[in-house]
This record gives structure tokens, C-alpha cells and sequence, in this order.
């Protein structure tokens, strides 16, 4: 049987990680600090505690304790917290991708979207941010005030899943 | 015995009911199989005419049998009988008739069908106008299929997306052999089928050459490549780039769903498209062609070999082509007699041992309401009677083109089949099996009264009316379509647009390509609207926004506003009090004592960096960059033609961060906006825009008392009008804006809103406390009103600029500022524009918003109301209103009225700012 799970995760401290100027130096100081390249677009990274997301252009969604790049990003770009804005929701279970591929247009199972990958698109009428967390689960940043009606969603559309 | 029948084999173990009497099927039957099998040949009554109709084909071409399935909210009209598998309980019923099927009142516009012709009713009904309802009423009851039902779907239904490489549509052996050699290439494949069971016309006509295990073998390696199987699954419509929707049944028409779900809408996006849609057979034309006994030849193979039953003991065969042979072997094996096959043509190789009559057409059939009981034929120019039960017809075969068609695919002519069939194509799509290659079949010119030969069956489309669209001048075919209703019923002309084709071809004398085609539109096959997002698809709409404390307002039991997607508190009423008290009593506590609202749904932008200030200065209109830290201003964002967008407040937080506020409803456009302005227009910036609307919940504390609470709470002075402040309430750090929208000393509150139930806990016994209350969005208005306080939407309405709504003064006078060329515009300043005023009842009585401003009765209009409400603690109405010259015309009167509200006030014009115009409340 086809199985999936929707966890509501409790909030997290999370932050917009814009660049403005001197990308390289700023990628070169992250490097240096964490051990790890900034991650391209549709791809994470994680190091030091902290999750990193390709998000926009020139923004990563970061999850953890951002006090440290501060420093990394000195006057290149700032740190803006965005954690009361969104709710984290786990997908997981070996349903979880074909539970993705209800209320929208999206390749849950393209080769791509493998785990450390990360997508933007819209489920069900709410524009969501995906992490895929490893084989098994998958994390989605929702709007917050999306949050409980989306649940709702998947909830409902699980009982297909599993049927 | 005649008609239809079918020996019991000891399985007949379902138990159905249609029009109220029980019967027995068996796993597998259609019900149209199964109303056969248990001797039902009049299923349904013709939309016009009310003529009997029968079963005439096995598949979702079927015209005539259209049922109600299932009961209350589950109820599915206009069902194919030939589309619905029989399950256990199944309640069917007839259509379209009264008192009952048999008896069927309706059928009195049949004895008057010479007066009933193709566009009657244009001809009839012209006028008077008034007199159209009355017409209409009655014609929509004497014609007309199933009822919608009126109880809500209780199934769910819903939409799921997939991609693959190969999508093949159709399970015939072309289907199935193009899905199977796509996936051993290592495709990803989908192979849908419309039917509950694979193989196609392998069901019916198997093949010797591929086995008698050929389609169970084919399935299993199909499912062992991965591929996937989606049985009663129509693909209904073919968009651009290869997209394709798929409407799968989870439960058959009427059944209650295992797991709730009834059906499924499936988006497939495929690198590649093989259509085997396969053939339709066409009917022929003659006299009563249309009665139960007249079937299509295919369909009556696919009854005795599929589901066993016998639609007839001894049949005529009328046909053009070869393929009615095999229907007359097929009826021979099962002990029925073939009276006479008549073929049109004049010669042919046909197997030996049938009664065979060459230049042969049927002309007309007479019978009973459940079967027939003779054909006459013309037979090389004779008029021959036969006496039989059933009549199979084969008119050629259709090419099932729609999809090819809906997809931008040409359509070539074939000539011996006179039939279209897929052209060229400029998506990645092939077309495959029959449907490239029907079988020859010629023309045949029918016999019989044209009046009575039926070519599109659903609509009572005859022979006779496609002449008389034409002897009425209709050339084109699309006119004669509309004219006549050819091919716009849910069958949507499958059987019957080629016949009818021919017959306009006829009467032009041009061949059928030269005469026209319409254009195929999806659904292929109707679709139910709860598939595509009615109220029973729940899911398919979009979700309510809850604001962060909606379960802490809700607690309070607010009546629950929608503003936009959001729901906002509108009031919080006392018991047994009304809203229009409860928004009073609120308003009136804000401006006596305290009040407490949620803003949370306020538009929020945090922008940082070095070149924060000059981002901001071009959207917005007026001065930022000469704000110190620890300051806000009220602000306005203009279109690029100098139009109002939003308007808002913008806060100095840091040197280098502001936080710029926007409307509820101007959130989404704000974002896009400010994203245009960083990510296009000023892409160098050192700058950072992050969208912080959900990230802060916001509270707005209004009223004498309220700085008072921010003092106690905060443990430090209140900052001063427009000021703000970080600070800790409740033990969570907060910015403390001192901005007001009522018009009384005033703060917004913003804080993580994941952290802000202490805070709104707080506040909300500190209100209390203070003699205060919460209040909602009704309050909101009035308060907002008095203080004449424009709000987006209403008195902003896209047509505004700031010299309309008195804003003008604030701009920036240094421009830059996106819509600063757009203002330069002179006609935004020109005499007669509607400007903003207030008005005042001259006796007091209420004032209807959206009423008009006019001099007297009858006199043209020169503004309207924006928003009405009243004077807080005084009485009598008050409103704001858009007025030609409005501030010129300070002490006009008017007449405000409504005459759909039944509401009309004479008004003063005077300024919009009721209530202390001089502002001195802001102040401590």
C-alpha cells in the first residue's frame, strides 16, 4: 500500500538571505565559514546548523540560527526574518511525491527533483516552496495563512493516495 | 418472441432499477447491455419530439439513451445507458417524459412536427419581448433532457497532474501495441481508455493472428515496464504543447465512492501524444429511423459478443461496406435469422451463405415501442417488405478526429470512405489504426421521407431540416449548424454531422470537404461540472486565508467577514444584537474609550540597504528619504499613468530599513510592483525588498486610552504620532507604529505572528480593562468614514489620482516616483473631475451607499457615494462621495438616491473630514 503522512512542524526560525552586490566575495566568505558552496537555484545545502534554499535569483530561504551570516554577508546584502510568515509541512512516506501531483502542475517525480532539490510552485490555488528533504519525505514552506487549509487538502487527497 | 433477450447463465446477480422495476444483470453489462438483456428496448424519449428511442449504439456515441442515474445530490443526468457499468443498487431512470415512458404526454408534438421545423421558435416567438419569459418557460419544459440535481454532490472529486513520454489514448490493438512498444524504447507511458476493460474492438472482433492471450500478455508486460493503466478514463480535451485532460471515473454514475472520491481529472503534459481513437459508425438515413430496433451493426456484434445478449430474432442488415458481414456471423452463432442483408451497392465480395440484396436501402421501419416489427427496403428500385425485429445499420465509419482536431491537426478527405481522417499535425501527436484507415464505404442517397430520417437523433435533427436551412439560405455550414441545433447536443454530431455533411453537399453540389466542417471543441464527451470545480469538487476552489489569530477572534464569535481570499472579524455582537449595533457600539467604544482590531492582513514590506530610501522614493509618491529614524509617513503609490495604485504608511525602523505598509486588498499588487521596481527598473540597487505581509501580525489599539495601555504594557512612553518604536509586550519584541486610522490617537502593533497570541491576550484585557472592546470592520468603515479617510477600492477606484482625493499637496515635489510623467497628463486636473467631498443628510436619515448625486429626480448624474455611514456619537448620516468639482461645491445640495435600495436622502456637500479636522486627537 501506497503511504503518506502530513506533519505540521513547528516554527522555525527562518530568514531571507539576499545578496546585493559581490556575489563571489559573499559565496567566498559562506565558503570559508560553513564549508560549503552557496547552493544553486533548485538546490539546498546544509552546514552549521543551517538549511540553506536557492529561493529567488538572489535570495536563499534560510532555516537555523542565522546570527552568523550576518557576517558573511557584511554590506553585500541583508537578513530579513520571513519565519512568522510561513508554516512548515512534512510530506513523507513513499506516497509523498504522487500525493505533490494533486491541485497542480508539477513533476513530483522528475529524475531532478531529487533529494537536497528544491522547487516553487503552486498546489492547490497556494504558491509553496519545496525541499526535498531525503528519499522519504519532503519538506513544503507554505503561507502561513494558507497553512491549515492547505493541510486540509492534503489530508483529504492522502485517502486517494492510499487507496 | 422478439426484441432483445438474453439466457440466463446463473450469473445475473446485480440488481438494478430502472424507472422504478427491478432487474437483474450481470458483472460486466452496461446498462444498456443489461436493459437489453432483460427485453427494455424503449429507454428514452427525443428532446423535440418526444419520439421513443431505443439503444442505437454500445459506446459513448450513443444519441438516444440518455438516463438519470443515482439519487438526491448524486443524481447524473443525461447518462449514456451505453456508458455506465451496472453495480449493485443502481437506480436509473428516463427523461424527458410524463406521466411515464411508455405513455408520454409529450408525445404530441410529434403528430405536429410538420409545424414544428427547424427554427421554429425564431419564426414564432419574436415578440412581444415581455411575452419571450412566458415562452421560454414552456418551451424549456416540453423540450428538454434530465433535471440537474438540486442537493449538493456529497462525493469529492479531484485534479491531479503527471507527465510521461508516450500518452496513447485508445486500448484497440493499435492502442496497445503503440503503448507497448513505447515502453520497451523506455518510455514513461500512460494508456488511457474510456471502457472498463482493455483490447478495444479485440472485445468484439478478436484476431486469430494475435491470440487468444494477446491483450492479457500485453497488459502484463505494459505493467511490468511501469507503465500506467487508466481504465474509464476519457482524454477530453487536447490544449497546446501536448497537454491533455483526463476525466477518470473512480465510481461508476450513481455509485457511492469507497474512498469518496467519484472522479478524477487528470493534466497530463506528454513529450509525445499516439491517438488510436479509433471509429464511429455511421446510422442511415430513412423513415423512422430512429425507433427502438434500429441499431448500429457494430454495436449489435458488440451485444452478442460482449455481453451475450440478443438484440433480435430476425434482423435486416442494411449496410454500405463489408463489415456488416461480420455483425450477420455474429448473430448467426448465436441461433438469430438474418432476414436479408441490404447492400447499397451494386456489387461486392461478400461471403456466400446470407440472404444478400445489392442496390439495396432501407427506406422504412415500423415496430412496436420496444422493438420493430418490419423494414421496407427499396431493392433495386422495388419496394420490399420484411418483417423483423431488428435493424442494423452501417452507414461507413467516422474516424474519431476530435482530439487530432482539437489539437490543431488538418483533416484530409477520404474519398472511398467518405470520411475524414487525420492530417498533418503540429504537435508531437500520430494518429493510429482504424482511425487513419476506415474501411470504403460509399455514399449512398437515402430513401425514405426526409422528414422522418433523422441525422443528428438528440436533437430531432432531420433530413428535411438540414433542406429547409438550406432553402432559407443558410450556405455556411456553421449558420446551418445553429440554425437547425445539428451536432450541439451532448452527443455533439457524433453519429450524425458526416450524414448531415453529405446531405449539404448534396444540395450544393460539391463534395463534403468543399461543404465544410465545424469545429471540434473538447470535451470530447461531456464532462460533469463538479469535475472542472463546481461546489462538489471542494478542493478545486481557492482556500480561505486565516489570519494568525483566528482562533483567539474566533473564540470571541465574530461574525466572519471575506476580504478577498482572507476572513476578517466584521463584528463581535452581543447576543441578541444586530451588526449594524454591534459596528456602532465598537466604534463607539474606540472613540470613548479603547478598541482593539486585527490588521494583520495589511500589505508589509520590509526594504533594506543603502539604497532603501531611493527604492522607496520611486514607489511612492512622496518624500521618504527625509524621514529620521523612529518616524512614518502616510504615502501613496501611483500607477504608471498617475493613477492611485495603493496607499499606505512607510516607517523608518533603522538608517538603512524601512517597513512600507499597503492595503489588504493591494497586498499581492504591492508585491509585484515593488519586485518590477528592484528586479527591473533599478536592478544596480543595493537594496533588499522581502515581502513580510504574513510574517508580522499586526494590531491596530485606537481610542483616547490607547497610549495609556501601550505605556503600562511597554513600560515606556508611547511614541508620538507617526512615530515608532521597538519594544517588548508580553514578552515578545514588537514595533510599535503610532498611526491611526480612525482618526483618534492610535498604534499598530506588529510582532512575529507566530508569537503574538500573549501579546493580542495583553492588549485585549488592557482594552478591556480601559472600558474598550474589540472591533471589526464595520467599525472600521464608520470610524474611517467620520474621519474622512479614503480606502482603496471605494473612494481609490482606478480612476483616482491624488488631485481627485485631495492628496496632491503631499507629493513629492522632486518627481522620480513611478506615475510622476503620467501626473503631468492635464486632463488629471482638468474642470469636472469627480472629487472627493463629503455629505451630509440634511435630515438625518441614512444614506444609501452607491447612490448617485443628483439635483433633483430625473436631472444627470454628477457623483456618487463611495461609502455612507454616520456620525459615531452624534446622529445622522454621513458618506463620503466622488463629486464633479466636488471641493468647488462646498454647501450644494443634492439628491443621493438609490433606486435600488429604495433610498433617496437629501445631501449637503461638505468637506470629507466629520471629525476633528484639525487632528488634535492624535496628540496626548
Amino acid at each position: 500500500m501506497t503511504d503518506v503522512a502530513i506533519t505540521t512542524l513547528p516554527p522555525a526560525p527562518l530568514h531571507a538571505f539576499e545578496i546585493w552586490s559581490d556575489p563571489h566575495g559573499v559565496a567566498g566568505r559562506f565558503a570559508a565559514a560553513f564549508g560549503a558552496d552557496l547552493p544553486a537555484l533548485g538546490t539546498s545545502v546544509q552546514a552549521g546548523g543551517l538549511t540553506l534554499i536557492r529561493y529567488e535569483p538572489t535570495v536563499w530561504l534560510v532555516e537555523g540560527d542565522a546570527s552568523t551570516l550576518a557576517a558573511v554577508l557584511g554590506d553585500d546584502g541583508a537578513l530579513t526574518a520571513i519565519g512568522g510568515g510561513l508554516v512548515r509541512v512534512r510530506l513523507s512516506g513513499s506516497g509523498w511525491r504522487e500525493l505533490l501531483s494533486y491541485g497542480g502542475q508539477f513533476d513530483a517525480f522528475a529524475p531532478t527533483f531529487a533529494p537536497g532539490s528544491s522547487a516553487a510552485t503552486v498546489i492547490d490555488h497556494v504558491g509553496v516552496r519545496l525541499w526535498v528533504e531525503n528519499a522519504d519525505s519532503c519538506v513544503a514552506y507554505v503561507p502561513a495563512s494558507f497553512g491549515a487549509a492547505l493541510v486540509h487538502f492534503w489530508h483529504e487527497m492522502a485517502a486517494l493516495v492510499r487507496a | 418472441m422478439s426484441g432483445p433477450s438474453r439466457a440466463p447463465d446463473g450469473r445475473e446477480n446485480i440488481r438494478f432499477t430502472f424507472d422504478g422495476k427491478e432487474y437483474l444483470a450481470r458483472p460486466g453489462d452496461t446498462l444498456a447491455a443489461a436493459l437489453l438483456a432483460n427485453g427494455v428496448g424503449l429507454v428514452a424519449r427525443s428532446f423535440k419530439y418526444h419520439r421513443p428511442r431505443g439503444i442505437m449504439a454500445a459506446g459513448v456515441e450513443e444519441p438516444n439513451a440518455l438516463v438519470t442515474v443515482g439519487l438526491g445530490g448524486r443524481a447524473e443526468p443525461n447518462t449514456r445507458a451505453t456508458d455506465v457499468f451496472v453495480h449493485d443498487g443502481l437506480i436509473a431512470r428516463s427523461q424527458n417524459r410524463w406521466p411515464s415512458l411508455s405513455s408520454d404526454a409529450g408525445a404530441v408534438f410529434g403528430l405536429a412536427a410538420k409545424a414544428l421545423p427547424a427554427g421554429f421558435y425564431y419564426k414564432t416567438f419574436f415578440g412581444p419581448a415581455k411575452l419571450w419569459l412566458k415562452y421560454e418557460a414552456l418551451i424549456r419544459r416540453a423540450a428538454g433532457m434530465g433535471d440537474a440535481p438540486t442537493k449538493a454532490d456529497p462525493d469529492s472529486f479531484a485534479q491531479r497532474s503527471a507527465f510521461c513520454d508516450t500518452l496513447v489514448v485508445g486500448s484497440g490493438p493499435a492502442g496497445l501495441q503503440a503503448a507497448l512498444t513505447a515502453a520497451e524504447a523506455g518510455d514513461s507511458v500512460i494508456l488511457v481508455e474510456q471502457d472498463a476493460a482493455l483490447g478495444g474492438s479485440l472485445l468484439v472482433d478478436p484476431d486469430p493472428a494475435l491470440g487468444a492471450d494477446w491483450i492479457a500478455q500485453t497488459i502484463a508486460r505494459l505493467r511490468e515496464l511501469g507503465a500506467r493503466i487508466l481504465l474509464r478514463t476519457t482524454a477530453a480535451g487536447y490544449w497546446d504543447h501536448n497537454f491533455v485532460t483526463l476525466a477518470e471515473r473512480l465510481a461508476e454514475p450513481g455509485a457511492v465512492p469507497s474512498h469518496g472520491f467519484a472522479q478524477r481529472l487528470w493534466h497530463v503534459r506528454a513529450g509525445r501524444v499516439v491517438l488510436a481513437t479509433g471509429v464511429i459508425e455511421r446510422p442511415v438515413p430513412f423513415t423512422a429511423n430512429d425507433r427502438p430496433g434500429v441499431m448500429l451493426s457494430r454495436a449489435v456484434r458488440a451485444y452478442v459478443r460482449r455481453f451475450g445478449v440478443v438484440p433480435g430474432q430476425r434482423v435486416v442488415i442494411a449496410t454500405n461496406n463489408d463489415d456488416a458481414y461480420l455483425t450477420a456471423q455474429a448473430l448467426r452463432e448465436v441461433g438469430a435469422e438474418v432476414v436479408a442483408i441490404l447492400d447499397a451497392r451494386t456489387q461486392a465480395d461478400v461471403p456466400a451463405g446470407f440472404p444478400v440484396h445489392f442496390d439495396a436501402r432501407p427506406v422504412a421501419a415500423v415496430g412496436t415501442l420496444h422493438h420493430l416489427t418490419g423494414v421496407t427496403a427499396l431493392v433495386g428500385g422495388r419496394t420490399v417488405a420484411f418483417k423483423a425485429d431488428l435493424l442494423a445499420v452501417s452507414g461507413g465509419f467516422t474516424p474519431v478526429v476530435h482530439l487530432h482536431s482539437q489539437a490543431g491537426g488538418k483533416l484530409d478527405w477520404n474519398e472511398a470512405a467518405q470520411a475524414f481522417v487525420p492530417g498533418a499535425i503540429a504537435q508531437v501527436c500520430t494518429s493510429v489504426g482504424e482511425v487513419i484507415a476506415p474501411l470504403p464505404a460509399p455514399a449512398v442517397v437515402p430513401a425514405g421521407s426526409p422528414k422522418k430520417s433523422f441525422v443528428d437523433f438528440q436533437n430531432d435533427v432531420s433530413l428535411a431540416d438540414i433542406d429547409l436551412a438550406w432553402q432559407e439560405g443558410y450556405r455556411s455550414v456553421e449558420h446551418m449548424k445553429r440554425y437547425t441545433t445539428l451536432g450541439m447536443a451532448t452527443d455533439q454530431g457524433k453519429l450524425g454531422n458526416l450524414v448531415a455533411l453529405q446531405r449539404v453537399a448534396q444540395e450544393q453540389g460539391v463534395t463534403v470537404p468543399q461543404a465544410g466542417l465545424t469545429t471540434f471543441r473538447p470535451p470530447y464527451t461531456p464532462v460533469t461540472m463538479g469535475l472542472l470545480g463546481g461546489p462538489g469538487a471542494r478542493n478545486a476552489g481557492a482556500h480561505v486565508r486565516r489570519i494568525a489569530l483566528h482562533d483567539r477572534h474566533d473564540a470571541l464569535g465574530p461574525t466572519w467577514q471575506p476580504a478577498g481570499y482572507w476572513f476578517r472579524p466584521r463584528a463581535y455582537p452581543q447576543p441578541g444584537e444586530t451588526l449594524g449595533a454591534a459596528a456602532l457600539r465598537e466604534a463607539r467604544a474606540v472613540r470613548g474609550a479603547a478598541g482593539l482590531c486585527d490588521v494583520s492582513t495589511l500589505g508589509k514590506f520590509e526594504v533594506s540597504g543603502p539604497d532603501a530610501a531611493a527604492l522607496l522614493e520611486i514607489a511612492c509618491a512622496t518624500r521618504v528619504a527625509n524621514l529620521k529614524p523612529g518616524r512614518g509617513r502616510y504615502t501613496v503609490m501611483l500607477r504608471e499613468d498617475g493613477l492611485l495604485m495603493d496607499d499606505g504608511t512607510v516607517w523608518r525602523l533603522g538608517d538603512n530599513r524601512y517597513l512600507l505598509t499597503s492595503s489588504t486588498g493591494g497586498a499581492d499588487r504591492m508585491a509585484q510592483h515593488l519586485s518590477y521596481i528592484r528586479q527591473v527598473l533599478r536592478p544596480q540597487m543595493r537594496v533588499s525588498v522581502v515581502n513580510v505581509q504574513e510574517h508580522y501580525a499586526g494590531l491596530a489599539l485606537a481610542g483616547p486610552r490607547s497610549s495609556g495601555i501601550i505605556a503600562a504594557l511597554t513600560g515606556a512612553s508611547a511614541p508620538a504620532h507617526m512615530g515608532v518604536v521597538a519594544a517588548v509586550i508580553a514578552g515578545v519584541p514588537v514595533w510599535v507604529l503610532a498611526a491611526s486610522y480612525s482618526g483618534e490617537r492610535a498604534f499598530e502593533i506588529h510582532g512575529e505572528a507566530t508569537a503574538m497570541g500573549p501579546v493580542w491576550d495583553a492588549l485585549l484585557a488592557a482594552v478591556k480593562a480601559a472600558g474598550g472592546s474589540t472591533y471589526g470592520l464595520d467599525a472600521m468603515d464608520l470610524l474611517r468614514i467620520e474621519k474622512g479617510h479614503v480606502v482603496i477600492g471605494a473612494e481609490a477606484d482606478g480612476r483616482r489620482g491624488p488631485y481627485d482625493l485631495g492628496l496632491h499637496k503631499m507629493l513629492n515635489p522632486a518627481g522620480g516616483f513611478v506615475g510622476a510623467a503620467g501626473l503631468t497628463r492635464p486632463a488629471l486636473t482638468a474642470a469636472g473631475r469627480h472629487r472627493l467631498v463629503g455629505v451630509e443628510a440634511i435630515d438625518g436619515a441614512p444614506i444609501a451607499e452607491g447612490a448617485m448625486l443628483v439635483a433633483r429626480e430625473g436631472a444627470k448624474v454628477e457623483g456618487h457615494v463611495t461609502a455612507a455611514g454616520r456620525h459615531v456619537l452624534g446622529e445622522g448620516g454621513i458618506a463620503l462621495a466622488l463629486l464633479a468639482d466636488g471641493p468647488d461645491r462646498l454647501g450644494a445640495e443634492f439628491l443621493a438616491t438609490s433606486p435600488t435600495r429604495g433610498m433617496h436622502t437629501r445631501v449637503r456637500v461638505v468637506s470629507p473630514h466629520f471629525y476633528d479636522p484639525a487632528g488634535e486627537r492624535y496628540r496626548d
